[in-house]
């Protein structure tokens, strides 16, 4: 087995929503090139709403847990933890699981979109971003090494409609955590309660190195929209990912210095990259070379 | 890698990007607003988005992933996040060798571009896809003369073959006579780029867009019937 596929089997990843599968009611999917079929099953005592799942990859039975609202599963023998997201249990909070996009490109890719802004302006215009606003300002990256997990903060850029619930443009504020090769988690300036922090998270589900299922999660503050058009803004943003997404080339994710010119804009996934090489998470990525 | 041909120019109008594919060669081709015609590497040197995707604003071609501007040379020179910065010069998208003539837009990938001259080419027909080796499609064409416009003494003759271009010239002073430059997209792929001599009217132009279609039919049929 490749080093690359060996290093991703040990994460977590979301094959699911809660509640998605009624009680016996299955469905296939892939996992780092794996075959699966998720099965929920029937309730133990009546009163449960959700069933539990049984996940099988090539037939047998693997490791499930639930976090985040989406079943995850580790398909390893010497699986890592899953990272935490304090504001999960923050009780005041609408959590918000998005379902879920396909895309065809690498998981890594996806991440790193996810983590960037300078984009907004061109693939969201009118909601991120709008010219003339289009200046990334100089904000801190690093590797938080008690966690390991990189760390973007203190960036800030204008935003027309930063969320379903803002009333005209704001700048908005943004910290990035990057806490598994294949999750990203952001929180943003919250347009109805400047004080805190809204969350939205991509877990990305990799089927194999070119393809992903992205689920995108929300914890957010907002007691006006719905959960419908909660979901609806969130897939608007991602599908407008997507039609870059699915053009980059070449399709995994180059590594090493010198095959993509990054710039001050770009820190994070400059830093992103790095800690990928540097972890040896090369599952998506193209050939490293030491 | 040869010149080939990748568009009419007709089609390929001020301020449009389009892509063509030549072998492996993936390329952004574009027109500038003053008309200048530039073929790239589909891929911008940033974070690889294909190009063809972009807008053109003036005389530049900008990224639609972070709005990166290229001037017509290929450099960049306008970075959006850094308003202020000037791009160093080693940011430039990967340009071939391109050329303009007998209304046709010539590229080479690898080298010098030498665009086939053909004088009496002047009528932009249309530009048709076939999903068949460039030599199955250019059987076809020299065997299907069409009915009418092209009569039965039709001469076809090809005058080049680096690309290949077919001319198919009726006998009679007053017919109209077809030009077919062919793009060896790949070895099933095959694009016929059509021109015609300019006594062509807009009738003859429909019916020779209806004549490539059937071409293509009974092209792409034998070609799966061979294999």
């Amino acid at each position: 087995m490749n080093a690359a596929l060996e290093h991703a089997l040990q994460d977590w990843y979301p094959v699911a929503m809660v509640g998605e599968l009624a009680p016996g009611e299955c469905k296939h999917s892939k996992l780092l090139g794996v075959d699966i079929t998720v099965l929920a099953n029937h309730a133990g005592n009546a009163t449960e709403s959700t069933p539990t799942i049984t996940v099988r990859a090539d037939g047998a039975p693997v490791d499930v847990q639930q976090a985040f609202d989406h079943w995850w599963v580790c398909l390893g023998n010497k699986p890592r933890s899953l990272f935490t997201i304090e504001e999960a249990s923050e009780a005041d909070r609408r959590f918000v699981p998005c379902g879920v996009v396909r895309v065809a490109c690498s998981p890594l890719r996806a991440v790193e979109n996810f983590l960037d802004i300078a984009h907004f302006p061109f693939v969201h215009t009118g909601v991120l971003g709008a010219e003339p606003h289009t200046e990334v300002y100089k904000y801190d990256v690093k590797v938080d090494e008690s966690v390991d997990e990189v760390i973007a903060t203190n960036i800030k850029f204008y935003q027309p409609q930063a969320a379903k619930s803002a009333e005209g443009g704001i700048q908005t504020e943004y910290i990035y955590r990057v806490p598994a090769p294949m999750a990203a988690v952001l929180y943003k300036t919250c347009p109805l309660k400047p004080d805190a922090l809204d969350v939205i998270a991509l877990f990305v589900q990799p089927l194999d190195e070119q393809t992903c299922d992205v689920w995108p999660w929300m914890a957010l503050y907002d007691d006006t929209s719905t959960q419908a058009e909660l979901i609806q803004f969130q897939q608007l943003i991602f599908l407008q990912d997507r039609s870059i997404l699915e053009n980059q080339l070449p399709k995994k994710l180059p590594l090493d210095p010198g095959q993509e010119i990054p710039t001050k804009a770009d820190y994070t996934s400059v830093a992103y990259r790095r800690w990928l090489k540097k972890r040896g998470a090369y599952y998506g990525a193209l050939e490293v070379h030491p | 890698m040869s010149t080939q041909p990748v568009s009419l120019s007709r089609d390929l109008t001020i301020k449009q990007v389009m892509r063509a594919e030549l072998g492996d060669v993936d390329m952004a081709v574009w027109r500038s607003a003053s008309g200048v015609v530039s073929a790239w590497e589909n891929r911008c040197p940033h974070r690889g988005m294909r190009l063809s995707h972009g807008f053109v604003r003036g005389e530049s071609l900008a990224c639609a992933y972070h709005g990166w501007h290229y001037n017509c040379a290929g450099a960049c020179h306008y970075i959006p996040a850094h308003p202020e910065l000037a791009p160093p010069k080693t940011i430039k998208a990967n340009a071939y060798n391109i050329a303009e003539a007998s209304g046709i837009i010539w590229v080479n990938a690898t080298g010098n571009v030498a665009p086939i001259d053909i004088p009496s080419s002047t009528v932009p027909v249309r530009s048709i896809p076939i999903a068949c080796p460039v030599e199955s499609a250019l059987n076809g064409f020299s065997k299907h003369t069409h009915q009418s416009l092209l009569t039965q003494h039709t001469q076809a003759e090809i005058i080049a073959d680096t690309p290949y271009v077919l001319a198919l010239t009726p006998v009679g002073s007053n017919s109209v006579g077809v030009y077919i430059a062919f793009q060896h997209v790949n070895d099933s792929t095959t694009v016929a780029h059509i021109t015609a001599t300019d006594n062509a009217s807009m009738n003859d132009v429909v019916a020779l867009s209806r004549w490539a279609n059937e071409v293509r039919d009974i092209t792409e049929f034998s070609a799966g019937v061979s294999e």
